[in-house]
């Protein structure tokens, strides 16, 4: 595994993207929290969620680390090289989870602490976030969580779709679309519903520093992100090693 | 382990249409194997069988009595260079190769060696993106020799190369042989291989057509006719005729015959007195030799005009 | 120009002959008219009468065709003929309900909410969504004179104590302010056509609900309307005309019923002489988001079209520059700025093709299963349904070739698909459903390419009614064309930086 783990990061470290799609992962959160800070001019409802709201932005460039981190190697063919040299398909499949998690975790820190010091200077409200404060500390380390989550989710579908184009407007679909219909439709039992099962919403309602009255509580809704996650992941794999390379 | 790739059955079907129908040979050591055969003959199909990239449906492929994917190191096993597999256009020469080597647990100094066996060491630090098709062989040539495998599986390694590259790779394919590696090169074009394999397997629809020595395979598509120039070419033909041979003319002095040696020919004529300026015995072309064999085999021939 | 025709002919043959292409396209339409009738099918609404669930009635509807809100208490009399009615507002007061503060206990305290209405009116009989025009003074907005639900004219910015008259001529009314009785303004005149000859005349209040907004639990603001009701005291209510000898009826006009049969939140009003107090609760105006659904929200499944349209057009660009292909199609025709404008012609027609054909399927039949299922759905005229129709065809194709243009421009389908989705969806879902404030979410909804959706809208913001004017609920800040002409700015932009870059780099 050490050896898989080893290849895998080298071939991240030195392809030309990696880099610019990290730092775009805490600008595009970080930078969208801001602007959403700066807009309000009375103290929020949720001042913790709302300082982390460029999360919504941020999960769409961690979803396009993810599929360009494998539909980059189907484009080119890449990855028949790369089944050759490493014949254990599942161990690619989990270097590549290890490493794209171990990136995103790190990357959503440092956007998540940006988002907060953001939100301290231009948020009104704001100035009271304290990471000492347990529903802060909640959401602040959920919504890592959350990204690194996502990125996984974006790895299986892309795994599985290998187009990486596809791969990026079906995750992206994934996770727009069902939290939009959400709102859209109008009735109460298709929203409870459609907000349970849709990931992006149950999985930021770790967010939420007071969750009484949603469908779900707040490590629960990260729960539903983890299963949509481990289900994509589950599926690539299977593909992966079952199918032509 | 020894140095050999053994094929035993393969069969594999893309939807309706058969790729491999019962592919069967084994690579030994020590010599240049040629793979040849027409477009869509399950050349490229049976190597990807052989490194675990396509599941076949029935039959084995083993590279030193194993099964690929139960290599822990494959490359230090087998060296394969793969059409359609080409670097990501980003990443430098020696970085893809970097990475390999690490998916191996080689050390880095291994990339420097193989950029440099395989004429790259100028390019290292290019992207391959901007890499000429001749230099990507290059590259994937390298990687193929990263491991120093006793076996190397190389699929069209003289697509896009100059010249000088052909020459190259003839010299290097001959070198890793003499070294007592299994190589097996594909090819379409017969004279890529022409002084470079000692063996061959032809392939056509799927499955083996012949697995011979050059040697053989000439002499068997020579089939013992003789070309004959002569001044006197009705006397000649009736007397060889006369002998049991098949008499064609091939222009105003000259003839072939068929089923008579050459050393037999020059008896009847001089016995008879028919007069002749030259007399050789035919001998085929590996090109011809290889077009005899598959022509019942082409599956894409262009159609007669 | 021929030349340009083989050049559209060829990227045409190009499109179709790649099946993942065709199949994305047949996808976007399943999509939108699974996904949007799918939802139809699974929203039913009943409404409680007690223990029974009955069909919802129909909403009223106002003499432009549109759904209305039409409750008010009537003190009136009969109008046969040309006639006015003269009367002056002494004082208005009235009641808001707040959240209770003991559970159980109905916490009212005294106040007029700003568009609470008392005045006089013609109305032709005291059917719900009948014609009417009428002068009124309000809770905080001055005088205003109002006819056919929608129309609203200021007057000044008087307040109670104030003289009102409304004077009919025909199919004319003009509305009139005094100060003192004596002295009379102008405040609008408007023209009922096809009033009959006998009308109602005479003195209604009504009060629309106190409209506050929260924070939503899931995400986005809920506004919530709590009850209020106006009381205004007449004096010297006067009427001129062919009348039927000063005989008052009265009308608690479109009040509900409960399920024992008594008036919920019923009007009243008290009769001393010419002076006469009448309380009323309601509004005289078009109907919201209470009105009904709104026949667009069949087309949520376009979303879903969109993206897979994005992902197709995208593609159709960027397949040029995997595998070289571009070279061929420049070698083929050099014009680059011509063979980028042929793409976007054969994606934005195919694209505008399989729109219109979801569009055009789902909003009809969409509907027809939300009535079918019990649920209101306000009413659109044959050009309103037209436009959201033809016009979630042009969201779509626009959307299409601005993708396509990020595709030559970024040369990576990857990149191409996540911006687009960015810049479409993500503005679209910020403005919508966020934690961000009504104002930015319009300015989202103004400034970039999801403005186009406003195309789609079939519902419109009036200023004189209180309302949650909320993109959520279907209301944009800019018009349907010129929200679409956002979009469509956009695309150009793209395809114009896309035709830049393809003549200046190496294909």
């Amino acid at each position: 595994m050490s050896r898989l783990l080893r290849a895998e990061w080298t071939k991240l470290r030195t392809a030309p993207g990696t880099g610019w799609l990290l730092a775009a992962v805490v600008l595009v959160t970080a930078g969208v929290g801001a602007a959403v800070a700066a807009a309000l001019a009375d103290p929020p409802y949720d001042v913790a969620r709302t300082a982390l709201a460029g999360i919504v932005a941020g999960q769409a460039v961690v979803a396009i680390l993810a599929v360009v981190s494998v539909g980059g190697e189907y484009g080119t063919g890449m990855i028949r090289t790369t089944l050759t040299a490493m014949p254990r398909r599942g161990g690619v499949l989990a270097a590549k989870a290890v490493l794209l998690c171990g990136l995103t975790l790190a990357a959503g820190s440092v956007a998540v602490l940006g988002s907060l010091a953001a939100a301290r200077l231009l948020l009104p409200g704001g100035e009271a976030l304290s990471l000492a404060d347990g529903p802060v500390l909640r959401a602040a380390a959920g919504s890592v969580l959350y990204l690194a989550l996502a990125g996984l989710l974006s790895l299986g579908v892309a795994v599985a779709v290998r187009d990486p184009a596809v791969a990026a407007g079906t995750v992206l679909g994934l996770l727009y679309l069902p939290a939009l219909l959400t709102f859209l439709v109008r009735d109460a039992g298709w929203q409870r519903l459609l907000y349970r099962v849709s990931p992006m919403n149950a999985g930021l309602t770790v967010q939420v520093t007071e969750p009484a009255g949603l469908p779900l509580g707040p490590w629960e809704g990260l729960a539903v992100l983890a299963v949509w996650a481990a289900g994509a992941l589950g599926a690539g794999g299977l593909l992966l090693r079952r199918r032509d390379a | 382990m020894e140095a050999t790739i053994e094929v035993a059955g393969l069969r594999k079907r893309f939807g309706e249409v058969p790729a491999l129908d019962g592919m069967s040979f084994t690579v030994t050591p020590g010599r240049v194997t040629g793979f040849v055969g027409p477009n869509g003959a399950g050349k490229s199909t049976t190597m990807r069988v052989v490194l675990g990239l396509d599941a076949a449906d029935a039959g084995t492929a083993l590279v030193g009595g194993r099964p690929y994917r139960s290599l822990r190191t494959p490359l230090a096993h087998v060296g394969a260079l793969l059409d359609g597999a080409a670097p990501q256009p980003g990443r430098t020469a020696r970085h893809h190769l970097l990475w390999l080597a690490h998916s191996q647990g080689f050390a880095g100094r291994r990339v420097d060696e193989v950029l440099e066996l395989a004429g790259l060491a100028a390019v290292a630090r290019r992207r391959a993106g901007g890499f000429s098709l001749g230099m990507r062989q290059r590259l994937g040539i390298a990687a193929a020799l990263l491991g120093d495998p006793p076996v190397l599986m190389l699929d069209e390694p003289f697509n896009g190369l100059d010249p000088d590259g052909i020459v190259w790779m003839r010299g290097l394919l001959r070198s890793l042989a003499a070294e007592g590696r299994a190589v097996l090169v594909s090819s379409h074009l017969m004279s890529e291989l022409e002084d470079t394999a000692g063996h061959l397997v032809v392939a056509g629809r799927g499955r083996v057509v012949a697995d011979t020595s050059v040697a053989d395979l000439i002499e068997a598509a020579s089939g013992g006719r003789v070309t004959l120039r002569t001044r006197a070419r009705a006397e000649a033909m009736e007397t060889l005729a006369r002998a049991g041979a098949t008499v064609a003319a091939t222009g105003r002095d000259t003839l072939t015959a068929g089923g008579l040696a050459a050393e037999r020919v020059v008896e009847l004529l001089t016995r008879d007195g028919v007069p002749f300026a030259e007399v050789s015995a035919h001998r085929a072309t590996l090109e011809e030799a290889y077009m005899d064999l598959t022509r019942d085999a082409v599956e894409f021939r262009g159609a007669a005009r | 120009m021929s030349g340009f025709r083989r050049l559209v002919r060829a990227e045409w043959t190009k499109f179709r002959t790649v099946r993942g292409w065709v199949l994305g396209l047949v996808a976007a339409v399943a999509l939108t008219a699974g996904l949007g009738l799918q939802a139809a099918a699974g929203s039913h609404a009943s409404c409680g009468m007690g223990a029974v669930e009955v069909a919802c009635p129909a909403p009223p509807v106002g003499p432009g065709g549109e759904a209305v809100t039409d409750r008010f208490f009537f003190v009136h009399q009969r109008l046969d003929g040309d006639g006015a009615i003269t009367a002056r507002v002494a004082s208005m007061t009235g009641r808001i309900r707040k959240p209770d503060e003991r559970p159980g206990v109905t916490n009212l305290v005294p106040g007029v909410v700003p568009w609470a209405k008392a005045g006089v009116m013609v109305k032709d009989g005291t059917r719900q969504g009948a014609a009417y025009a009428a002068v009124m003074v309000t809770g905080g907005h001055g005088v205003r004179m109002q006819h056919g639900f929608t129309e609203d004219r200021a007057g000044t910015a008087a307040s109670a104590p104030v003289w009102l008259r409304l004077v009919r001529s025909g199919d004319e009314l003009t509305g009139f302010e005094s100060p003192d009785g004596r002295t009379w303004a102008e405040v609008g005149t408007a023209t009922l056509a096809g009033l009959p000859e006998s009308v109602r005349i005479g003195l209604f209040v009504t009060s629309p609900g106190d409209l506050t907004f929260s924070q939503d639990v899931l995400g986005g603001t809920v506004a919530v309307q709590r009850f209020t009701e106006a009381t205004a005291a007449f004096e010297q209510v006067g009427v001129r005309g062919a009348a039927t000898g000063g005989a008052w009826s009265h009308d608690d006009v479109g009040v509900t019923v409960g399920p024992g049969g008594a008036p919920h939140h019923p009007g009243r009003h008290v009769r001393q002489g010419d002076t006469f107090t009448v309380t009323g609760t309601g509004d005289i105006a078009p109907a919201g988001d209470e009105g009904g659904m709104r026949a667009e929200q069949t087309l949520t499944g376009l979303l879903a079209g969109l993206v897979v349209v994005v992902v197709v057009a995208a593609g159709f660009a960027a397949a040029e520059y995997r595998g070289g292909l571009i070279r061929i199609t420049l070698a083929a025709a050099p014009g680059r700025g011509r063979v980028l404008a042929a793409k976007a012609i054969v994606v934005g027609t195919v694209t505008f093709a399989a729109g219109l054909a979801a569009a055009a399927v789902t909003v009809p039949l969409g509907v027809r299963v939300l009535e079918a299922n019990g649920n209101r759905v306000l009413p659109v005229s044959l050009l309103t349904g037209a436009r959201v129709v033809v016009g979630s065809a042009a969201l779509l194709a626009l959307a299409a070739v601005l993708a396509l243009a990020l595709g030559a421009l970024l040369r990576r389908g990857v990149l191409a698909v996540a911006v687009a989705v960015a810049v479409i969806v993500l503005p679209y879902f910020l403005a919508t459903v966020s934690v961000l404030p009504l104002e930015a979410a319009r300015w989202l909804l103004r400034l970039t390419p999801a403005a186009g959706f406003a195309v789609q809208q079939t519902v419109m913001e009036y200023p004189q009614v209180a309302g949650h004017y909320a993109p959520v609920l279907g209301y944009y800040p800019l018009p349907p064309w010129g929200g679409l002409a956002v979009l469509a700015a956009y695309a150009a932009l793209a395809l114009g930086l896309a035709v830049a870059a393809l003549r200046r780099r190496d294909a």
